[in-house]
């Protein structure tokens, strides 16, 4: 008795049932009925290759009990080529499982999942939607709504994030991303993943991904002057607005490594957030990070192990061993404990 | 192995932490050990696509607590070998596709309970083939590497690639020089590493770049003390790991980030006695089991990351721990 075994449009079919490896193997497998009975047509669809709408239907079936089982999907999206389906009524489906699945993660999963369960679905879906899309020749117009709900739910999912940047190479969407950023930016200024993206958005477009040449540091003649400014000016007004937030202090590092041209050049705008006269005052363990290393720039080496010793000290002390092994690359004593 | 999660919750017994915490190792094997009396759950069906993984897990937890016999020899042998293809790959459990996050699972299994002659003896395809499955996965183009014949590429399946070649001395049979460029192309400005060119840094990610560079001999690529500074940057200050900037800690990240760390030679730039504190109140101290955090639910998952974690920075009572 069951959904498949009652049905009509399946009667022709005898379902494959587990073999889990002989007589009390080590993983033997206890499933529930309706997934069970749901996996044994799979078997036998699968083993015959049947490529149909009920085949079709049941991966979707499966799908919704357990998104993460990955050989599904596979045959599902083998199977939309060969039937050749409309692409963008399978992106509208797969649109409504990804929020629901969001949404109601506890009603698909009753107990909580391990953390790699949880994500192997994400990447499920993430790369079927990829491969879905990779046959579609421009951009479905409902493809930047359904990420923003995504994003709405979880703004640092690095899945989503991941297959934003693909969607952005792949279709080309450079120059729209930016205000994107800005207004994700805008609503959390401490958004790495939002920090991260607009470097992408601005220099990975510069480069040859066949290339090496990501790396910080690396100065880039293909950027043009004025956006290296404006990139400069940007990530100042962002650190003024939350000096003690790592993603700009990184961010502008970043630039002035693509600029080539070393910090000094921002050595007052670091030092409005942390003067070594006024160590009750100092306003940003990242602006003493930058100092420490503008000082070692312009040789003061006892100013930048001064930074370095309240960086140990008093405003990150977890981290003592480094900001001590940063001292000692300039011939400086440790700071005890 | 089951993915079974619970039924005990890291510290969650007593709202109070005593100054030192004892690490239960006879508790932590008997939790692995009765993972697998739990067929009758739910969840451990839904988790079935992460059975091969499980078993590794499992396994490790069991060596690094020094209990290596805790689990069945040859019925570990006997259901990797079940889980095999004639392609040579495996999948996660008997009856899934063959993908190459079940090879290397596979392999460092065998590789483990030292079997991998197994694969020649009675595998469905033996090492040769093993490998040859796992090198194909390889781009030409970008020397990246895919999980399965679809073509989804991921750092995660460089690394894994490269750690099941190196087990099976068969290393020869993929272009290193290009997964070594791939790797560098996966090099972020913030001196971390991401899941892809342009992807943002993350620490399991970077623990799959540097891991692989490791094993590729290329560790001279690595800008260590900018890497070391980003990743000892992941400590808060109740000890825990996190695995991006404004992310919580996770127990599981004690594991990406520390060996990430010993790899470059940079282990000293966390506090270990603050971290071991953190793992230790997620453990259930009664029924066994390591948590992601305080007050969730143990899992098989965070409980072999967090005792790797602890073995790594030196604490008694565990076998030691290579980083790659
Ligand atoms: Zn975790």
């Amino acid at each position: 008795m069951g959904k498949y075994s009652d049905s009509t449009e399946w009667e022709d079919v005898d379902p494959i049932p587990q073999d889990d490896g002989g007589p009390n193997p080590l993983a033997a497998i206890a499933y529930t009925e309706e997934y069970s009975e749901a996996m044994s047509y799979l078997r036998a669809a699968m083993a015959k290759d049947e490529k149909s709408d009920r085949a079709l239907g049941l991966t979707e079936d499966i799908i919704r009990m357990n998104p993460a089982h990955y050989t599904v999907w596979l045959y599902r999206a083998d199977m939309l080529f060969t039937l050749q389906k409309d692409l963008l009524q399978e992106l509208e489906w797969l649109n409504k499982i990804s929020l629901k699945h969001i949404k109601n993660f506890q009603i698909w999963y009753p107990y909580h999942v391990p953390q790699a369960g949880k994500a192997e679905a994400y990447g499920l879906r993430r790369h079927h939607r990829q491969v879905v899309m990779s046959h579609i020749p421009t951009i479905p117009p409902t493809e930047t709504a359904f990420l923003a709900l995504m994003f709405a739910k979880d703004v640092k999912n690095y899945h989503v994030w991941s297959y934003r940047q693909w969607l952005v190479r792949q279709f080309s969407l450079w120059d729209s991303e930016l205000p994107y950023v800005e207004s994700l930016l805008q609503s959390d200024v401490r958004n790495n993943s939002a920090w991260n993206h607009r470097w992408f958005v601005i220099f990975a477009r510069h480069m040859d991904p066949t290339k090496h040449s990501i790396k910080n540091g690396d100065a880039d003649s293909e950027v043009p002057p004025e956006i290296i400014e404006r990139e400069i000016e940007y990530t100042k007004a962002a650190i003024s607005t939350a000096p003690q937030n790592q993603s700009p202090w990184n961010y502008l590092r970043g630039v002035l490594g693509k600029k080539g041209m070393g910090l000094v050049e921002l050595k007052s705008f670091a030092e409005q957030y942390a003067d070594l006269e006024k160590e009750d005052e100092v306003r940003s363990s990242h602006a003493l990070d930058f100092l420490a290393d503008v000082y070692a720039e312009e040789e003061q080496k006892e100013r930048s192990g001064r930074a370095l010793e309240l960086l140990a000290r008093r405003y990150d002390p977890i981290r003592k061993n480094y900001w001590n092994y940063r001292r000692s690359l300039l011939g400086l004593k440790q700071v005890g404990a | 192995m089951s993915l079974v999660s619970g039924p005990g919750r890291g510290g969650a017994s007593t709202g109070h932490v005593p100054d030192e915490i004892k690490l239960v190792v006879e508790k932590h094997v008997e939790y692995i050990q009765t993972l697998d009396t739990r067929q009758d759950e739910l969840e451990y069906w839904l988790t079935e696509h992460l059975r091969l993984n499980g078993v590794y897990w499992g396994l490790t937890a069991l060596h690094l607590l020094g209990h290596p016999e805790a689990l069945p020899r040859l019925a570990t042998i006997d259901f990797v070998l079940s889980s095999q293809h004639e392609s040579g790959g495996f999948g996660a459990a008997p009856g899934h596709d063959a993908h190459m996050l079940y090879t290397v699972s596979a392999v460092q299994i065998l590789g483990t309970v030292d079997a991998l002659e197994e694969l020649d003896r009675r595998g469905k395809a033996g090492r040769e083939k093993v490998g040859q499955y796992i090198a194909d996965l390889q781009s030409q183009e970008t020397g990246s590497f895919a999980g399965d014949e679809w073509g989804e590429t991921d750092t995660r399946f460089l690394y894994g690639a490269l750690n099941a070649l190196s087990l099976l001395h068969m290393l020869h049979l993929v272009d290193i020089p290009k997964a070594v460029t791939y790797i560098q192309n996966c090099a972020n400005f913030d001196g971390g590493y991401g899941v892809s060119p342009g992807a943002e840094s993350h620490a399991g990610q970077i623990f799959t770049c540097v891991g692989a560079l490791a094993i590729a001999g290329r560790l001279d690529l690595v800008d260590r003390d900018r890497l070391g500074g980003w990743l000892s940057e992941r400590q808060l200050p109740n000890g825990g790991l996190s695995g991006r900037p404004e992310k919580l800690e996770d127990v599981c990240y004690s594991w990406w980030v520390a060996s990430s760390l010993a790899m470059i030679d940079r282990l000293h730039w966390i506090d270990r006695d603050k971290l071991s504190q953190f793992i230790l109140q997620c453990q259930d101290s009664e029924k066994g089991g390591i948590a992601d955090r305080p007050g969730d639910m143990v899992d098989v998952f965070h409980t072999v990351f967090g005792l790797a974690g602890l073995s790594l920075i030196g604490f008694p009572g565990l076998v030691a721990v290579d980083p790659i």
